[in-house]
């Protein structure tokens, strides 16, 4: 089952031609993670998450300046290539500058039938970000409306909320089974788990996640777990990268970026009001850097991660020129030591030196086993 | 013969004394029992003022820029800064600013030789650094006591390709920033132990209406062929309203700055004398290297402007004939709201007109405003700053080159940092502006 | 009438003299520390070979990082204005230019009368594309000029990085741990820089005829790998390191 995931992870665009054949839905391309799917789900609007290649172009240039991160600049070039003529519509909640450009690019110079920018606040940590989200949350729910010419009853939004809920919360079952000596998935897996159920049905992916979770209770990796890493940054689906860290007798065994567990480990509390526990949801989830202020609130999740997950080091990848996550590692990085941590830190672009990453991983891993013996 | 007669700006010097009169008072705010207080340039500075006039502000980038200004002094912060193991690549204004912290020295020694530690943050929010880089400075200097309102939540106008219009500030919007300025001044109130004074808070906010409607009339003024400043002494004139926009000292002076410039006009004084060709340009400028603008006038071409100039600090509304102009502000402050949940409204719904914010939502409006200036103040081209060190105002900046095209206006750009001059090169600009000179058919004027 | 022009690029000074349109000479020399020196060095071979005296020049006009250098200049023009004019008089329907140099690579747009609307030139992270293949091929153990057709016989392309010159100099190193064939590392180096050049060319837009000029011109591989991004065929003249030089003494001629 486990190897579904891959699967749909490299056929993301078949898996979204396939489901709008099937059904006949729409289907939202979406820019930033801090996008409401349960309201997405309630309006019977398929929602993928728009995510780069990995692979070098050179359709970007004219439309952002050098200095934005390499993540956005992917992101548009699947546009500008044509990658994602299926979809329907597009939207972004606001988050960081640098992805905002992808949205915004792509608006300016792809047609789109619906196209969507989310004024989600920055001030989280406000009380006044609560209603201020949903009074948001509300207007996109109009708007969702006329696009698709449907009511979005109440009874929509919680059968919403219980599609992603449950999908997060099979997630999270899986998650927990790392925490084994003896890990029954590898990191990479873990990672395109996560990152494919931001390319498909969440009913259908529930369901394979839990699958999944049968077979996973006997399965191991068919190697010693050995080093057991936590890997921390923004948007970090380099597959290449996390399988070269995997075979070095190291294996990610926890994570806190947005193609991990910042995108799915908070639930939305279901039972009262449903857009008020939606809007709480995303204003009082694990917060990208952008939003996480005056308070660095990440970081206690990021540590108790580490001591939960019994992790012996971390590796922080971080996109080239990615400001909000570049003013937090020093931050990061000084609360990790201080719990007796080690931390590697790498800058990613959209293709990885992965010879040159290989020998400084190898060092860490190296330091981490001498730490072992003394 | 020159063209047009040239002369000094009557009002340079004072310019100037003010400017450094914001610097000694801050740094001895002290000495008298007054208080001190950072914030950015966008921060809702009416706010503090409630608290008594003897509270005195540092304004974090034109301070950080008055540091990129004296190249030596830059260099070791950015060093200080990349030692403590922050990125090379970040903000260089946050840079800057973090360096003379680490370094504990100002970058007005004839007033303090150490960094005066400021007493509390009041800072806004819009751009991804502006709070974190507040957040920082909690980490350097711990226990400076910090409050940031988030005014990123409304966009104050829709583009329709060249055109755009003013859009009413929904009311949820209003009431989230409006809360947040709520909560600010119980946090004030609470960090200092003073009492808060409404009266002093609704002075302030009609000075900042004042000031920023003022200096948006002073920049409407540049319309006139010849250009009565240009935009080096811009500079030098906007960065009293990004220090102080809600100071009575502020509005005052953009009101004598105006019957000036006014007087400028009238009499057909010209900034340089051989205007040609007229250019806005875009973004913070490279503070080490205003040269720049000196070197068009070579070519009699003229920087007029820019965007960032008229709307960091300037207000401005549509007005019926079509016309881009200085926003409308109460005739008397007596016409603010008495009640602080009222007036703090007002303030918002002014203040979220910003044109410097509104290409953080989408480039798409930033366009329409460069291509309202490049035809109304009659424009021959534009000279876009690719801006290294600064993400907020570069964000859609190559859409709006595309724009500006798109619209007949010949762009160049050059790549630059405002506070970093290691990522400036000098010669290859240079080379850039021959060209881009070549291309609008302007020689250098023999001399 | 004769003029001449003096391209001082980085590298290399480059020397054409011309009469009445048609070339008469073209020299270069090493630029070396000394531009002066080394401009007059190859003003003084193009005299020689046109068989000519300096008095029977009319005008010279310079061009090139350096071009404030020679003595003997009487105006200069910006490598912009050369290489859009030298390009232009060798392909009279050219729209874009692309010159690219050891240090700088630019890309120009000119209108249907020859004259320059638009030009871009590479920003920092994407420094030069000539100087780049030079260290490539000794990092590869390969003569320069054999990058190019080492690279066509390529069996396979590997994603390169093609933003910035560091990255993808230890993204080689890399290919060599993993023992990839030369053939498809040299391949993988001009398709890199063959993006890097593509994206500047887009920020100007691709509007045929391009005319590709500048020393890497010769490097058939990077040329292969360039006109696969730009999905069509470029134009190279027959000497692609004099088109700067020769536009400046086309320029002199009508100054």
């Amino acid at each position: 089952m486990i190897e579904m995931f891959k699967e749909w992870y490299d056929a993301r665009h078949e898996y979204a031609k396939e489901w709008k054949k099937k059904t006949g839905g729409k289907v939202l391309g979406y820019f930033c993670t801090y996008v409401p799917e349960e309201i997405v789900y309630a309006a019977g609007v398929l929602p993928v998450r728009i995510l780069g290649s990995h692979e070098p172009q050179n359709v970007t240039e004219p439309h952002i300046f050098a200095m934005f991160c390499p993540f956005c600049r992917d992101v548009l070039a699947q546009g500008l290539q044509g990658r994602y003529d299926y979809l329907d519509g597009i939207m972004i909640a606001q988050s960081c500058l640098h992805v905002r450009q992808a949205y915004t690019s792509w608006d300016l110079h792809i047609p789109s039938e619906f196209s969507y920018y989310l004024p989600m606040p920055h001030h989280v940590q406000s009380k006044r970000a609560v209603p201020f989200t949903r009074a948001e949350f509300e207007i996109f729910k109009t708007r969702l409306e006329e696009w698709t010419a449907k009511k979005i009853t109440d009874d929509d939004l919680r059968r919403g909320i219980e599609t992603v809920n449950r999908d997060r919360q099979m997630m999270k079952q899986v998650y927990e089974l790392r925490k084994a000596d003896e890990v029954p998935l590898t990191g990479l897996e873990a990672m395109q788990m996560v990152v494919s159920s931001q390319m498909t049905d969440k009913t259908e992916h529930a369901r394979v996640v839990e699958d999944a979770l049968k077979e996973l209770k006997g399965r191991t990796i068919g190697r010693p777990t050995g080093t057991r890493l936590m890997l921390l940054g923004s948007e970090n689906d380099d597959v290449e990268f996390i399988g070269m860290v995997e075979s070095l007798d190291a294996t990610i065994v926890q994570d806190d970026h947005c193609t991990g567990t910042r995108y799915f480990w908070d639930e939305v509390e279901n039972g009262g009001d449903p857009m008020d526990a939606i809007a709480a949801r995303y204003v009082k989830r694990t917060p990208c850097p952008t939003k996480d202020w005056p308070e660095r609130k990440r970081i206690g999740r990021i540590l108790s991660f580490a001591k939960e997950w019994d992790v012996a080091g971390a590796i922080i990848i971080q996109q080239k020129f990615c400001d909000p996550h570049e003013i937090d590692i020093p931050a990061i990085r000084k609360a990790l030591e201080d719990a007796g941590l080690k931390v590697l830190f790498l800058e990613l672009d959209v293709t990885v030196p992965v010879g040159q990453f290989k020998i400084r991983t190898e060092a860490f891993l190296e330091m981490l086993a001498e730490d072992d013996l003394f | 013969m020159a063209k047009y007669k040239t002369e000094p700006l009557r009002l340079w010097n004072k310019a100037k004394e003010l400017r450094l009169k914001f610097y000694e008072n801050y740094a001895k705010a002290h000495e008298k029992g007054g208080l001190r207080w950072a914030g950015g340039a966008w921060t809702l500075d009416a706010i503090p003022r409630g608290l008594g006039d003897d509270v005195w502000s540092i304004t974090s980038e034109p301070y950080a820029a008055s540091i990129a200004f004296n190249k030596k002094f830059s260099l070791r912060c950015l060093e200080a800064t990349e030692r403590a193991g922050y990125a090379r690549d970040l903000c260089s204004y946050m840079r800057n600013y973090w360096g003379s912290i680490i370094l504990d020295e100002y970058a007005f020694p004839e007033f303090s030789k150490k960094w005066p530690k400021p007493d509390f943050i009041f800072q806004d929010h819009i751009c991804c650094s502006h709070s974190k880089w507040y957040q920082v400075v909690c980490d350097l200097e711990p226990g400076v006591p910090m409050f940031s309102v988030d005014v990123g939540c409304a966009p104050a106008m829709k583009a329709d390709g060249e055109t755009f219009k003013y859009v009413p500030m929904p009311q949820h919007a209003i009431d989230y920033v409006v809360g947040q300025c709520l909560d600010g001044i119980d946090f004030l109130v609470k960090v200092t132990g003073r009492e808060y004074n409404d009266e002093l808070l609704r002075k302030a906010i009609y000075n900042h209406m004042r000031s920023t409607a003022l200096w948006a009339k002073v920049c409407e003024l540049q319309k006139t062929i010849p250009a009565p400043l240009e935009e080096k002494t811009l500079y030098s004139l906007y960065v009293l309203g990004v220090l102080a926009k809600a100071s009575q000292w502020c509005a005052d002076f953009y009101e004598e700055l105006l019957a000036d410039v006014e007087d400028r006009v009238d009499r057909g004084i010209a900034a340089i004398a051989e205007e040609r060709a007229r250019l806005i340009s875009d973004t913070q400028p490279p503070w080490g290297f205003l040269k720049v603008f000196r070197y068009l006038e070579e070519f009699g071409c003229i920087s007029i402007g820019s965007l960032y100039t008229f709307g960091l600090v300037g207000q401005w509304e549509l007005k019926e004939d079509g016309t881009w102009g200085a926003k409308t502000f109460p005739a008397s402050v007596d016409d603010l709201p008495k009640d602080r949940e009222g007036m703090l409204a007002e303030y918002i719904k002014f203040e979220i007109n910003k044109p410097e914010w509104q290409h953080f939502y989408h480039p798409a409006l930033k366009s329409a405003m460069m291509i309202k200036i490049a035809r109304d103040w009659k424009l021959d081209g534009v000279m876009l700053h690719y801006n290294r060190g600064c993400e907020g105002l570069t964000i859609g900046i190559a859409e709006n080159r595309l724009a500006l095209q798109k619209a007949g206006f010949p762009v160049m750009t050059f790549e630059g940092n405002m506070g970093d001059e290691r990522e400036f090169d000098e010669a290859r600009t240079m080379a850039r502006i021959d060209a881009f000179m070549e291309t609008l058919s302007l020689n250098k004027i023999e001399v | 009438m004769i003029t001449a022009g003096v391209d001082c690029g980085s590298k290399n000074v480059r020397v054409v003299i011309v009469k009445d349109g048609e070339i008469m000479a073209q020299s270069m020399a090493p630029a070396g520390m000394d531009t002066a020196n080394a401009a007059q060095e190859a003003y003084d071979k193009a005299l020689a070979e046109a068989g000519i005296a300096a008095g029977d020049i009319e005008k010279v006009v310079a061009t090139g990082a350096g071009k404030n250098e020679p003595g003997f200049k009487d105006d200069d023009v910006t490598e912009v204005g050369a290489d859009a004019r030298g390009a232009v008089h060798l392909f009279p329907d050219a729209r874009t230019v692309i010159d690219v140099g050891a240090e700088e690579g630019r890309a120009i747009k000119i209108d249907a009368q020859g004259k320059v609307i638009d030009f871009a030139i590479n920003e920092k992270c994407a420094a030069g594309a000539g100087a780049f293949t030079e260290s490539m091929a000794r990092a590869l153990e390969v003569k320069l000029e054999e990058l190019g057709p080492l690279s066509l016989e390529s069996t396979q392309a590997i994603p390169m990085n093609a933003q910035c010159a560091v990255f993808a100099e230890s993204e080689v190193v890399t290919l060599v741990h993993k023992k990839t064939s030369k053939q498809d590392m040299a391949r993988a180096i001009h398709d890199a820089i063959a993006d890097r050049i593509t994206s500047m060319v887009r920020r100007v837009g691709i509007e045929e005829k391009i005319v590709l000029i500048g020393g890497v011109s010769y490097n058939i591989g990077f040329v292969k790998s360039l006109e696969e991004d730009l999905e069509t065929k470029v134009l190279i003249p027959e000497r692609p390191e004099f088109v700067g030089a020769l536009g400046a003494a086309l320029v002199a001629a009508s100054k």
